[in-house]
């Protein structure tokens, strides 16, 4: 079966943070590394219509996905130090648990883990020179349960977590990206099940500087119409310092799904600017 | 120069609960565990993140130093990872 969904949404924390006290307590520490990001704090009204159009957007990415009835959604997120740190930090990573958890405040979630797709993915990887790292366990975090949590509610089909790290530099470059995107569509077509993948992260956002609370929508915006234009491939040679001056390393994680959907076209995107920290981008594909 | 210690200890901060309530109590206690210099300890001391950031640390562990902050005891980003 050729991939037969793919999707890619940012997993700021906000987005499921409940508006008001629990925005106010985000705002208030992510601002303690710069005082002036918090210019632009959005009113209780603005955090409600925020949460309502993030989502209405994961509504469409939903019924996308759930329309092309997958047996497994790939989930390309980065890690943001709960299951690396400095001792060990992998480029690429493919999970092979059985099941995997993750908590966010009072949301717990539990997904079977589709291991025997893990280990395609890491063979057809060594084959083709990329050396995926792995291992049997992993917990989840808001890079993955944010964007679950509207798309995936109910543990009705196995994921299957891959990391990229956009996190501690060096990161991989956006054309190696585009290449572990590729191997996954090969995989996907060998395979006799229904993939789906959906990328997390971005848009534009600087956490833990003392820029955050900028966000470079110009940026985001031409990323969002490559996407639409179906041209993904003119990205691979952005440099990865490129990205950083926008804010958007964890596109290195969308940059996974543009090279498994290669020239097809995003059927979907939706951008807003949360007024905090973060452009929110969702994307979808039909294939 | 690298700062592991410095940049482990934030970790533990984020990961290890009983680490944190450790160094709630006993904060020197805990520093003492950890192969940091004066100017790292003065950093933790000081609890901003953004001389812990100065220091080499990666930024969003540098927040983690909050979790010893009164004011930011209770803040819900500790309840997500």
């Amino acid at each position: 079966m050729p991939l037969v969904s793919a999707l890619a949404a940012s997993h700021a924390p906000n987005i499921l943070l409940e508006p008001g006290a629990e925005w106010e307590d985000f705002m208030n520490l992510h601002y303690s590394m710069a005082p002036q990001g918090s210019a632009t704090r959005p009113t209780l009204e603005q955090q409600k219509k925020l949460r309502k159009d993030a989502e209405a957007a994961f509504a469409v990415l939903r019924a996308d996905m759930e329309q092309a009835k997958p047996d497994v959604l790939i989930v390309v997120a980065n890690d943001q130090f709960v299951n690396f740190f400095c001792n060990n930090v992998p480029t690429f990573f493919v999970t092979l648990a059985d099941e995997v958890k993750g908590q966010f405040t009072r949301h717990k979630f539990q997904y079977r883990n589709h291991k025997e797709l893990g280990r395609a993915i890491l063979r057809k990887g060594m084959k083709q020179g990329i050396d995926f790292s792995f291992g049997e366990h992993i917990e989840l975090q808001h890079t993955q349960v944010v964007p679950l949590y509207f798309l995936l509610p109910e543990a009705k089909i196995p994921i299957l977590p891959i990391y990229v790290n956009t996190w501690v530099d060096p990161a991989p470059t956006p054309g190696r990206c585009y290449k572990v995107g590729e191997l996954i569509r090969e995989v996907a077509d060998d395979s006799k099940e229904r993939v789906a993948i959906l990328a997390t992260g971005g848009l534009s956002h600087f956490p833990g500087s003392p820029r955050i609370g900028e966000i470079d929508t110009q940026f985001d915006h031409q990323l969002l119409e490559v996407m639409r234009q179906g041209k993904g491939r003119s990205l691979v040679d952005t440099s990865v310092e490129d990205l950083l001056k926008a804010g958007d390393s964890e596109f290195l994680n969308w940059m996974v799904v543009v090279g498994s959907v290669g020239d097809a076209k995003a059927a979907y995107t939706s951008y807003m600017p949360d007024l905090v920290a973060t452009g929110w981008g969702f994307v979808s594909w039909k294939l | 120069m690298s700062c592991y210690h410095l940049s482990r200890l934030l970790f533990d901060l984020k990961m290890n609960e009983s680490r944190v309530k450790q160094a709630q109590t006993d904060f020197e206690g805990v520093m003492s565990e950890y192969d940091l210099t004066g100017e790292e300890k003065a950093a933790l001391r000081a609890g901003d993140p953004r001389k812990l950031r100065q220091l080499g640390v990666h930024g969003m562990l540098c927040l983690y130093i909050k979790r010893l902050h009164p004011e930011f005891r209770d803040n819900i980003y500790w309840n997500q990872k």
